[in-house]
């Protein structure tokens, strides 16, 4: 089977050069010579197929590879190192993406299937397919030839096999680790689509809009996968790396939140674009940027350049990085320099209050918060090259930027909705703003009643801001959706929850985008609760116990317990709350076998207040008494509510709009109704 | 059974690309009437987004009159231009 692997990337490599040499040919002859016979455009038809052939191919690999982890083939390196034969058969499957030549192969294979799906439905733009096609084969060349020469994953062992595998990463061997990876790779992948039609679309002077509109539901679907894979990957540090945090702005962290900036600066600038025609270079270099980023972040955790705990593979592959950053980049600007002046924009801003402004605000403050979190990622690099020693930048680096520039993002968040195009007069603002200023202010007020006190610490004034900053976006967008199910009620004469359903199908975009804007905002009340995280540490045994909080824990008992795969040690634990009993909670920390490592599992009982949140830390070597490190975090679950209505509003945005003549068919058959539906249905 | 595998991948492939295809897709290159025309669509979309939006009662009548009047403005000039165009083809 590793044979057949090999031989099937090669096979993946043959037909992906051909795609890409035999399409630019035929699109230079069809450029050059468009009234020319049909020859060039059956070049180009066998070019689109190869590029389908190509997905075929890299299928059989990635088939081949799950196939020798899952018969413990452990001639095979790849399987050899990354697996063993009492691991359970998710992880094996795991396997495919959790060492170097194995995630290369897994980048490959969804690079190969996003361009399967963009060449079958070619219709939608012949021409313009070509030419993304042709540029998407380029990057295929690159994963494939990293495939054949310096990370072959069926590379046989040398000399005798052993009998058993080193096996997975503890770390890995949790089941978010079966849906992080491929989930983040279908985000950084995802982007060479939009970026592959941008810069067709530059190079043929595509006149019009209609590519954004054929990448949109690409971009979107791109930056749902990169979204859920971010949030996995911080839910997965939080249940395993034993912490207490889920976001330590490790630089694999850092580099998959750089292009999900740069992609969301790009989604809704391009709005600006297609309703006004603006923009247009600018967007044409965020969604550049935002491919390149993917690439560096590729680089950073493959390469070895920057250390982190989420970096498990590390080679000499950033040569071959640097040198495709280097092409990618230097192609992007001739093509840019080549035809800047089809990129003019067709109007300006008029007014710095207007909807326009809000974007190129939200552009400006995402753009600020990837350049910080560049600098602080590549600044180990640059401090040694510059002074000779590795300088790490910490957390506090990057709290001190990202925290007042995500509270601006989150007061843009609600006040762009609600601004005009064009220009919006103070009577406007008046109009629209006035709830929702009151909203924020009585929350801050009732905060401080409370017990907050900002002047304190800044930690307590951003939280009290992000607070009141989310009372305010929630009561501005929840007034949208209000007033535009009125004026559907008193057309359809249905009640309010069936207008917004309505409301909500006829422009999918807007309002299922006002939901993504509050899983936002929720996401900023759980992150605004860790001002308030609480943690303790002691020496654990028989019948101790630990107050914290409103939180008393009692050891019932302490033991250990061992299969096929790992050791373990745990400690039983009864959590009293107010002096009730609440729950029985069991911190564990296992020994792996065959990579000989440890990994923590953290016991966690999550409410909609708070975490609490228990780790087994080991035993003390004078007393033999387990050590238990107990953390209560506020608000943590809504982090992750946050992100499921977002994805939740992404996918709504996707769902086509109501056509005009469903939109008729629903309203109530008055005059002035019907009047109105005929002007829809022109 | 390793080599008969690969011989299977390369000859499907290779027919699946080089089969003779009656039908090829032709690449036309848009015309500035399709671009007028899709500019045309987005502007009358923008247009219905404003008279909902201020049915909604979220702009007051004189932000929304000059608004419209706008939009107005582009959609004519383009609605002239497609007109000059296709009156041209006609013409040819």
């Amino acid at each position: 089977m590793a044979a057949f692997g090999s031989f099937a990337i090669l096979l993946g490599l043959v037909l992906c050069a051909y795609n890409l040499v035999t399409g630019a040919i035929a699109l230079r002859q069809i450029a050059v010579h468009p009234e020319a016979s049909a020859a060039p455009e059956r070049l180009a038809e066998s070019a689109r197929r190869a590029g389908i052939g190509s997905f075929v191919a890299m299928t059989a690999a990635a088939f081949a590879l799950v196939y020798c982890a899952f018969t413990n083939d452990f001639s095979v390196s790849y399987v050899l190192h990354h697996s063993n034969r009492a691991l359970p058969w998710p992880y094996k499957f795991a396997a495919l993406w959790s060492g170097q030549e194995g995630s290369l192969l897994l980048w490959a294979w969804l690079l190969a299937a996003y361009g399967f799906v963009l060449r079958v439905r070619h219709k939608v733009d012949v021409k313009l397919t070509a030419y993304a096609s042709t540029i998407l084969a380029g990057i295929q060349v690159f994963f494939t030839l990293l495939l054949v020469f310096p990370a072959p994953p069926f590379a046989l062992v040398q000399g005798a096999v052993p009998a058993d595998g080193f096996g997975l990463n503890p770390l890995l061997q949790y089941p978010e680790m079966v849906i992080h990876p491929p989930m983040l790779y279908l985000g950084y992948v995802g982007f060479s689509v939009p970026f592959a039609f941008a810069l067709g679309a530059l190079m043929m002077r595509y006149p019009g809009e209609k590519w954004i509109h054929i990448t949109r539901r690409w971009t979107m679907v791109t930056w749902l996968f990169l979204t859920c894979g971010i949030f996995l990957g911080a839910h997965w540090a939080y249940s395993v790396l034993g912490w207490g945090g889920y976001w330590g702005w490790d630089p694999v962290e850092n580099a998959s939140l750089m292009p999900w900036l740069t992609g969301t600066a790009f989604l809704h600038s391009v709005m600006m674009q297609e309703k006004r025609g603006m923009m247009k270079a600018w967007n044409v270099w965020l969604i550049f940027t935002t491919f390149m980023l993917s690439i560096l972040g590729t680089l950073l955790t493959r390469s070895g350049l920057v250390s982190s705990v989420h970096a498990f593979a590390e080679s000499s592959i950033g040569s071959w990085f640097w040198a495709f950053l280097i092409i990618v980049l230097s192609v992007c600007l001739f093509t840019y320099l080549l035809q800047r002046d089809h990129l003019q924009s067709e109007h300006k801003i008029e007014s710095l209050v207007s909807r326009e402004s809000s974007f190129l605000f939200n552009n400006l403050v995402l753009l600020a918060a990837c350049f910080t979190i560049l600098w602080g990622t590549l600044f180990p690099i640059i401090s040694e090259y510059v002074e000779g020693s590795k300088v790490t930048v910490g957390p506090p680096f990057y709290n001190r930027v990202a925290v007042p520039i995500g509270i601006f993002l989150l007061f843009l968040t609600g006040i762009g909705p609600v601004l005009a195009w064009r220009s919006t007069s103070f009577k406007s603002v008046r109009r629209n703003f006035v709830w929702p200023t009151i909203a924020g202010v009585v929350t801050a007020i009732v905060l401080m009643a409370a017990g907050m006190r900002p002047w304190r610490d800044v930690g307590t004034l951003y939280s009290l801001m992000a607070f009141s900053l989310a009372a305010l976006v929630t009561t501005a967008i929840g007034s949208e959706f209000w007033r535009g199910a009125r004026v559907i009620q008193r057309h359809t004469g249905k009640n309010m929850l069936f207008s917004v359903m309505q409301l909500t199908r006829r422009n999918t975009r807007r309002y299922g985008g006002y939901l993504v804007h509050i899983g936002v905002v929720i996401v900023f009340i759980g992150l605004a609760g860790s001002a308030f995280n609480q943690s303790k540490e002691q020496e654990m045994g028989f019948h101790d116990s630990m107050t914290l909080g409103p939180y008393r824990l009692v050891c019932q008992s302490y033991t250990q317990d061992s299969n096929a795969n790992y050791d373990s040690e745990y400690e039983l634990l009864n959590v009293y709350k107010n002096n009730k009993f609440l729950l029985q909670m069991a911190p564990e920390r296992r020994f792996y076998h065959a990579s000989q490592q440890t990994e923590t599992m953290v016991a966690d009982h999550s409410t909609l207040q708070r975490d609490l949140y228990v780790v087994y830390e080991g035993r003390n070597p004078e007393s033999n008494q387990p050590i238990i490190k107990v953390f209560i975090n506020p608000l943590v679950a809504w982090i992750w509510i946050g992100v499921l209505v977002m994805a939740f509003g992404t996918l709504l945005a996707l769902v086509p709009n109501l056509s005009a003549e469903q939109v008729a068919r629903s309203r109530k058959p008055t005059e002035e109704n019907l009047a109105f539906a005929a002007g829809v249905s022109h | 059974m390793t080599i008969v595998a690969c011989a299977v991948l390369v000859i499907g492939i290779f027919v699946y690309i080089f089969y003779p295809q009656r039908n090829t897709e032709v690449q036309t290159q848009k015309t500035r009437l399709e671009f007028l025309r899709e500019r045309k669509d987005s502007i009358y979309e923008n247009l219905r987004d404003l008279n909902f939006e201020y049915r909604a009662g979220k702009y007051p009548e004189e932000d929304y009159v000059a608004q419209r009047a706008g939009l107005e403005n582009e959609a004519a000039q383009i609605v002239a231009e497609i007109e000059f165009l296709e009156s041209g083809f006609h013409a040819a």
